[in-house]
């Protein structure tokens, strides 16, 4: 389940991670809506909305990777449950920087918990690993360019 | 008929609060269940003392989603199967039932039958998060879990301070009336239940957190006389504070849990070591040691006689196998030692529990 966040916290979001001048477009593949983010004639990367059930809250969180599919950052847009909000924390969320789709992203191998929010952190690993796949496999196959 | 169009008025008028609601965005109203529970057998060394089974708790976790910013939560709570008039043991209570209404990521409102931030497990209490088929002696005797009382706070996260966040709330006082030398302060809570407001009184939090290291300082401040004339009628008569600090560290396959509380005329600490294995498996088998040291009478007033049994030295060695990070088998052993060298007692646990 797929719950839209604020519009400007994903402007927010895209502005901190591609800077002021960046170009949105959005495409459609599957049911899917992915974010191009390009300046010019160049590709800045994509980036994706998605959400994973926390312990009974979703967590909504933004997916981005660089043209050479690495991942850039997540940031965490809209956060509901009243425990485990230490995902969020930049210090948990750059463990994430520069990871491929075939890197393990795997709670306890190269991404370390946090005590006392550790059904945040696996639900919120879990969903980058799904997306940083989908996101890698549909633009190695031409489906977002 | 009439029933009908009132009903299809209240609809109208709700929709259009909904239209008008700012950041309503992406809002789903929605209910949602969850739980925790755990069973237990227990047996002491001793002459004649066969073991004992009891299911210790059985939790239904029931919330409320309004939208992106109020949420009400709670949990209810059987204590060992069953209760009934006259007889000795069982519960039924709400361990927590409250209202969120979240302003940003730096402020929530929270009100109602709260827990106050103290310590490890008052807040993370679920059997899955600790060691130990019982949560620890300290935790029951020293801070007592599960410690919830009625009152309205704030919690969030410090802005400009990556990792930093809080929690602080104004909630109904301890009574003094039900403090006892071996279980300290745990019988004055009020737990929600026509509490007394006679003494308001303070809780709260600082937490720092980074992957694999939690740090946190708690404390409490209020009076305790409930309007005994006999202890005082102010606000803050008979006051008592708590200050408490906690860390947890995961570093390769150790995990460490260090807690140390002290109260009043109380003091206490307790560590607790744990080491697991198979880390890296969605599977997990911990083997642990932990010790604890608390003592509800450290200081007495001059011309009372200390307890030296009440000095407590409890060492638990077991094991935690964890088929899947929401559930777990338990098993420990505990050597129950006090400082007077009285009533060793062995105890042998088992356990299972559960969250969701």
């Amino acid at each position: 389940m797929i719950q839209a966040p604020p519009p400007t916290k994903v402007a927010a979001s895209i502005v901190r991670l591609f800077g002021p001048h960046a170009r949105v477009d959005t495409l459609h593949v599957d049911s899917a809506a992915v974010l191009r983010i390009s300046a010019g004639d160049s590709l800045l990367g994509f980036a994706q909305v998605g959400s994973v059930i926390g312990k009974d809250q979703p967590i909504t969180f933004l997916v981005a990777i660089d043209p050479a599919n690495r991942l850039k950052d997540v940031d965490i847009l809209v956060y509901r449950e009243p425990y485990g909000g230490e995902v969020a924390y930049e210090a948990w969320r750059k463990q994430f920087r520069g990871k491929a789709a075939a890197d393990p992203l795997q709670v306890g191998r190269d991404i370390r918990s946090i005590s006392g929010a550790t059904i945040s952190v696996h639900a919120v690993t879990a969903g980058v690993r799904r997306m940083l796949a989908e996101l890698t496999a549909w633009h190695e196959s031409g489906a977002i360019r | 008929m009439f029933r009908a169009a009132a009903r299809g008025a209240l609809v109208a008028l709700l929709a259009s609060v909904a239209t008008l609601r700012p950041g309503g965005a992406g809002a789903q109203e929605r209910t949602t269940v969850g739980g925790y529970g755990e069973v237990h057998y227990v047996n002491r060394t001793g002459p004649s003392t066969p073991g004992t089974v009891d299911l210790k708790r059985f939790v239904v976790y029931l919330a409320h989603t309004f939208n992106d910013q109020i949420a009400f939560r709670s949990e209810l709570e059987v204590e060992d199967a069953k209760v009934e008039g006259a007889q000795p043991g069982g519960e039924v209570a709400l361990e927590q039932a409250y209202l969120d209404y979240r302003l940003s990521d730096a402020l929530t409102v929270r009100s109602g039958l709260v827990l106050p931030p103290v310590g490890i497990i008052n807040e993370t209490h679920e059997p899955p998060t600790f060691n130990g088929v019982d949560r620890p002696g300290f935790d029951h005797d020293v801070i007592p879990t599960t410690w919830r009382e009625i009152g309205v706070g704030a919690v969030g996260r410090v802005p400009g301070a990556d990792g930093l966040s809080y929690r602080v709330y104004l909630v109904n006082g301890l009574r003094a009336a039900g403090f006892s030398a071996a279980e300290g302060i745990r019988e004055g809570r009020q737990e929600g239940r026509e509490a007394s407001f006679a003494n308001p009184s303070f809780t709260g939090r600082v937490e720092w957190a980074r992957p694999g290291l939690k740090l946190g300082g708690s404390f409490w401040y209020g009076g305790t006389a409930d309007a005994d004339p006999a202890l005082g009628t102010g606000a803050f008569a008979a006051p008592i504070t708590l200050l408490s600090a906690d860390a947890r560290y995961d570093v390769g396959a150790f995990l460490f849990r260090a807690v140390a509380a002290s109260i009043w005329v109380s003091d206490a600490e307790a560590i607790n070591t744990r080491y697991a294995l198979a880390p890296a498996s969605s599977q997990k088998l911990n083997a642990f040691v932990r010790h604890e040291r608390y003592d509800t009478q450290a200081a007495v007033p001059a011309g009372t006689a200390r307890d030296e049994t009440l000095a407590r030295r409890i060492t638990t060695f077991g094991l935690s196998y964890k088929p899947t990070y929401n559930t777990a088998f338990k098993g420990d052993y505990q050597l129950l030692r006090n400082e007077a060298g009285t009533g060793a007692t062995d105890v042998l646990s088992l356990g299972i529990g559960y969250q969701f």
